[in-house]
């Protein structure tokens, strides 16, 4: 018990001071108001959390939350696979495969990003090729709109996907698989009731990283979708730059992370009733 | 692998997935020959950006405090991070609901938010903004990322190999030493990888606790954004990820032929 | 097995590192023992990137035996937060023209000694009091320019002469605008014949009907890859920054600029000291040696915008005197309205600019 309180603490502690005290100062912000030149006032007012709930910015949570669901189900069937052919390579391959899968996302992703647009603009890569192929006659929009904000994201977030995934499947226990086959399972019910439930913990992991870190993405929507869309992300950061009003930036910010626990929390009760059943099933086998 | 159908197109799908994510970094190296500053379209091909690369005594600076910070928040997030993951899937013990939310908070958290915040802490607190600042800062955002990542790995272990260690005498740090953290350990290196990833582009939290002098390469490169981002930066990417591969390759190939596997170990 | 490797990648990395150090490290070193034989001070420099010939920068620091940090910022509201959180150690920034009246207001700048900056005096009359800084006790202008309409005459054959040119429908998924709320409804405002300025209802509403018509033709919303867009015409028509369209016009001919009829914004950044700089004098030596007529050539020559130095013109190439984008800013300054701050009314703006963002 003891143990368990010490082992955790430096962490904690961590936390509390550089983590929980900035966060204060957000909270407290967030019940402040606005001096008309953008100075932070201390009047308690719950204004900011009440102009929250006008349609506008309902829409553009919703939509935001829709984006990020959207995400993490692309990323994960994307990721899935790849996680899974990674843990299958020979013993030797595997860890440089992994870093091979990291290593475009230790490159700036401002350059990366642009490097997309060259790629998909009207005068780009596939459009000039498609032209050139004559499978086109007018160049394709591949850019500033919804399917490229997803598409960004997606490339973004892969490794977060991954990594947690493999991290999962590679400490399956073989002699399972070996058993089902040996029971007659086809390879695809095999991996459905066996594989998939057992690799449960790196797909809850992965999906979480996943669909937080879309939540507050802003610079996929501003290169890849040409700043047309507003979403929380975007919000937030004008909120803090060009529209100088930090108290009403700090409450969108806790409402956001509160939200966002309460789907988390959701999402954990489901994988662990998930969970217990492929443990029951695991100890029948 | 076993060879049949299902594992071809396995791999051949990763191979598309790979495809997929470096086709931008093949344009980013193709554009580092680009003879055009503002390189918006291709005009010509030429090598001097390399050269001016090697004589861009702020962009190497940058890097440097980039690879240095990236090096010191991955080491001690990872370390932080483990323990906490550690505690939480390994003890019980009371408010650990409320800790564990407390543990998700930082990656919810809009970055802008967590690094005014931070900058605000700092100057009321009157610590010089610089490469500490960062660290400490990178440190935080990091954590989590971590204990999730390891927590992934620790549960989906069986418990009964450290249930039949400690049976038979073992302390709990040799179960520790010779089963848990041998099993956790891809766990583990995937937490810091990830750590690693995130600090040596971060841009938001960085640009707010940086001070006088204390510049990484994101915050040099999204600077650069408003009069074009020089080819240099082309040229620097393209020799990172080069380095890097080649640095893989080299490992590869000096590694002795391992014939164990993790199984004899079980 | 598995730690071998990611050890000998980061070692491999702190090696890039280390050769990294070694390289830049040559360079300094010579200026590194200079630094511990005498007390050599340090200014801390605040700007957007490259704003600087780097000759000009290594000359001032050859003259007052200094060395100058060069740190970066993207935008002015970045500049402000930072500021204002509290902890920047920063002697000169360069903040722009709204942004100075701002920080006037939130007390965050220093009153600057004229009598050390007498090359101030070389500065063109029409921009010497400028209206967000009437006085001049706070800033001195650096670059200005005014925001215009860009166009492609490859696809563009008449040239547009208002802001309702934007408007056309054949221009239809090739128009771009500047990402900033202020530009936009500016833009929108002067198009009815109102001030950039106006935190009006009613003329508000009448700049968000015409946007709100205008959403559907634009390709994008930027300001800081749009030269790029233009250069690879990805655009036809679109409103830009005179120097930008300065740079665009360089690495693509076809690229025409006029100012609009009714008129448009113009803007400033300025050298600027930020309250309890630590090296206010040698700040102020440094916008003095800036306005230095030959260094001053040579540094807007290297940075392509206006020179607001009268006396720079002899010094002046005869490309960068006839410039076309340039001039055209030059010619048109009366025509330009400064951005004022509107305290409150940006909340209003921020609250229309959202909106706009959110139509499909």
């Amino acid at each position: 018990m003891r143990k368990g309180k010490l082992l955790v603490a430096p962490a904690i502690s961590w936390l509390i001071f550089f983590f929980g005290v900035p966060m204060l100062i957000v909270i407290a912000v967030s019940f402040a108001s606005r001096t008309p030149y953008g100075q932070v006032i201390f009047n308690f007012t719950l204004a900011n959390y009440q102009r929250f709930l006008e349609p506008l910015y309902i829409r553009i949570f919703v939509d935001t939350v829709f984006t990020a669901l959207l995400t993490t189900v692309i990323t994960f069937c994307l990721g899935y696979p790849l996680a899974y052919c990674i843990s299958k390579l020979p013993h030797k391959w595997q860890q440089p495969g992994l870093i091979l899968v990291m290593i475009p996302f230790w490159i700036n992703f401002l350059i990366r990003s642009y490097a997309w647009v060259v790629i998909l603009r009207s005068q780009g890569l596939i459009n000039t090729l498609l032209l050139k192929l004559g499978w086109i006659v007018q160049p394709l929009p591949l850019l500033y709109n919804d399917y490229a904000v997803m598409l960004g994201m997606v490339y973004a977030l892969l490794p977060f996907m991954v990594l947690p995934i493999y991290v999962s499947i590679e400490q399956l226990d073989h002699r399972l698989l070996e058993a089902a086959s040996d029971l007659g399972a086809k390879p695809f019910t095999a991996f459905r009731k066996v594989t998939f439930p057992l690799t449960l913990p790196g797909v809850a992991a992965g999906s979480i990283l996943v669909f937080i870190s879309s939540l507050g993405m802003f610079v996929v929507p501003d290169v890849m979708g040409g700043a047309k869309s507003a979403l929380i992300g975007n919000l937030i950061q004008n909120q803090f730059l060009s529209a100088r009003d930090w108290p009403f930036g700090s409450a969108l910010s806790i409402v956001l992370a509160v939200l966002a626990l309460v789907l988390i929390v959701l999402y954990y009760k489901a994988i662990q009733k998930q969970e217990g059943g492929a443990n029951n099933e695991e100890k029948l086998a | 692998m076993k060879k049949n159908w299902r594992s071809s197109a396995l791999f051949a799908y990763s191979l598309a997935i790979l495809a997929f994510l470096y086709l931008p970094l093949l344009i980013l190296t193709l554009y580092s020959f680009n003879d055009s500053r503002i390189n918006a379209v291709w005009t010509g091909f030429t090598f001097k950006w390399y050269v001016a690369l090697l004589h861009n005594q702020r962009v190497l600076e940058a890097l440097t405090n980039s690879l240095m910070i990236a090096a010191v928040s991955t080491f001690v997030s990872t370390i932080l991070g483990t323990m906490a993951a550690l505690a939480l899937n390994r003890y019980t013990y009371k408010y650990k609901a409320v800790i564990n939310g407390l543990l998700y908070l930082p990656i919810l958290i809009p970055e802008i938010v967590m690094g005014l915040s931070l900058l605000v802490l700092f100057s009321q607190t009157s610590v010089p903004l610089g490469k500490v600042t960062l660290i400490l800062a990178h440190i935080t955002f990091c954590l989590s990322f971590v204990i999730i990542t390891v927590n992934a790995r620790l549960e989906g272990m069986h418990k009964d190999l450290e249930q039949a260690a400690s049976d038979l005498y073992a302390t709990p740090w040799q179960t520790f030493r010779y089963i848990t953290f041998p099993l956790a350990l891809p766990g583990i290196v995937a937490g810091a990888l990830i750590a690693f990833t995130l600090s040596i582009d971060d841009f938001v939290i960085s640009f707010f606790v940086a001070g006088p002098n204390s510049t990484t390469l994101p915050l040099y490169v999204y600077a650069m954004v408003k009069r074009g981002i020089s080819p240099e930066i082309n040229a620097l990417s393209t020799v990172l990820m080069f380095a890097t591969i080649s640095l893989i390759i080299i490992a590869q190939v000096l590694q002795p032929q391992h014939t164990s596997s993790k199984k004899e170990k079980e | 097995m598995m730690k071998k490797s990611i050890g000998l990648t980061l070692v491999g990395l702190f090696t890039i590192a280390l050769l990294a150090m070694g390289c830049g490290g040559n360079a300094a070193k010579p200026s590194a023992n200079t630094t511990e034989k005498s007390e050599k001070q340090v200014l801390n420099l605040f700007s957007w990137a490259d704003n600087f010939s780097p000759e000009v920068l290594a000359a001032f620091e050859k003259k007052y035996n200094c060395k100058i940090n060069y740190d970066v910022f993207a935008n002015n509201e970045e500049l402000l937060a930072k500021i204002q959180a509290g902890g920047a150690q920063y002697d000169l920034i360069q903040p722009s023209d709204y942004m100075v009246s701002t920080m006037v207001k939130l007390n965050l700048l220093e009153k600057l000694d004229k009598t050390k900056i007498p090359n101030m005096k070389n500065i063109v009359k029409p921009l010497q009091a400028p209206s967000y800084d009437p006085t001049g006790d706070y800033s001195v202008i650096y670059t200005w320019g005014m925001t215009g309409i860009v166009y492609n005459k490859k696809y563009i054959t008449e040239t547009p002469t208002s802001w309702s040119d934007l408007w056309n429908p054949e221009y239809k998924g090739r128009v771009i605008l500047l990402n900033d709320s202020r530009e936009v409804f500016g833009m929108a405002l002067k198009k009815n014949g109102f001030s950039n300025n106006s935190t009006d209802k009613d003329q508000l509403d009448k700049a968000f009907a015409d946007l709100k018509t205008l959403a559907p033709s634009i390709l994008a919303y930027d300001t800081d890859t749009i030269k790029q867009k233009f250069i690879a015409e990805e655009a036809w028509i679109g409103t830009m920054w005179s120097g930008d369209a300065s740079f665009t016009y360089k690495d693509n001919k076809n690229i025409g600029f006029v100012i609009p009829k009714e008129g448009t914004l113009i803007w400033a950044d300025t050298f600027a000291i930020p309250k309890g700089a630590k090296n206010k004098e040698l700040a102020e030596k440094f916008i003095n040696f800036m306005y230095e007529p030959k260094i001053s050539a040579q540094n807007y020559e290297y940075i392509g915008y206006n020179d607001p130095n009268e006396k720079a013109k002899e010094f002046h190439s005869k490309d960068f005197l006839s410039d076309p984008m340039l001039k055209v800013a030059v010619d048109d300054v009366k025509q330009g309205e400064w951005l004022k701050d509107i305290g409150d009314g940006l909340t209003l703006y921020d609250r229309y600019w959202t909106e706009l963002k959110t139509i499909k």
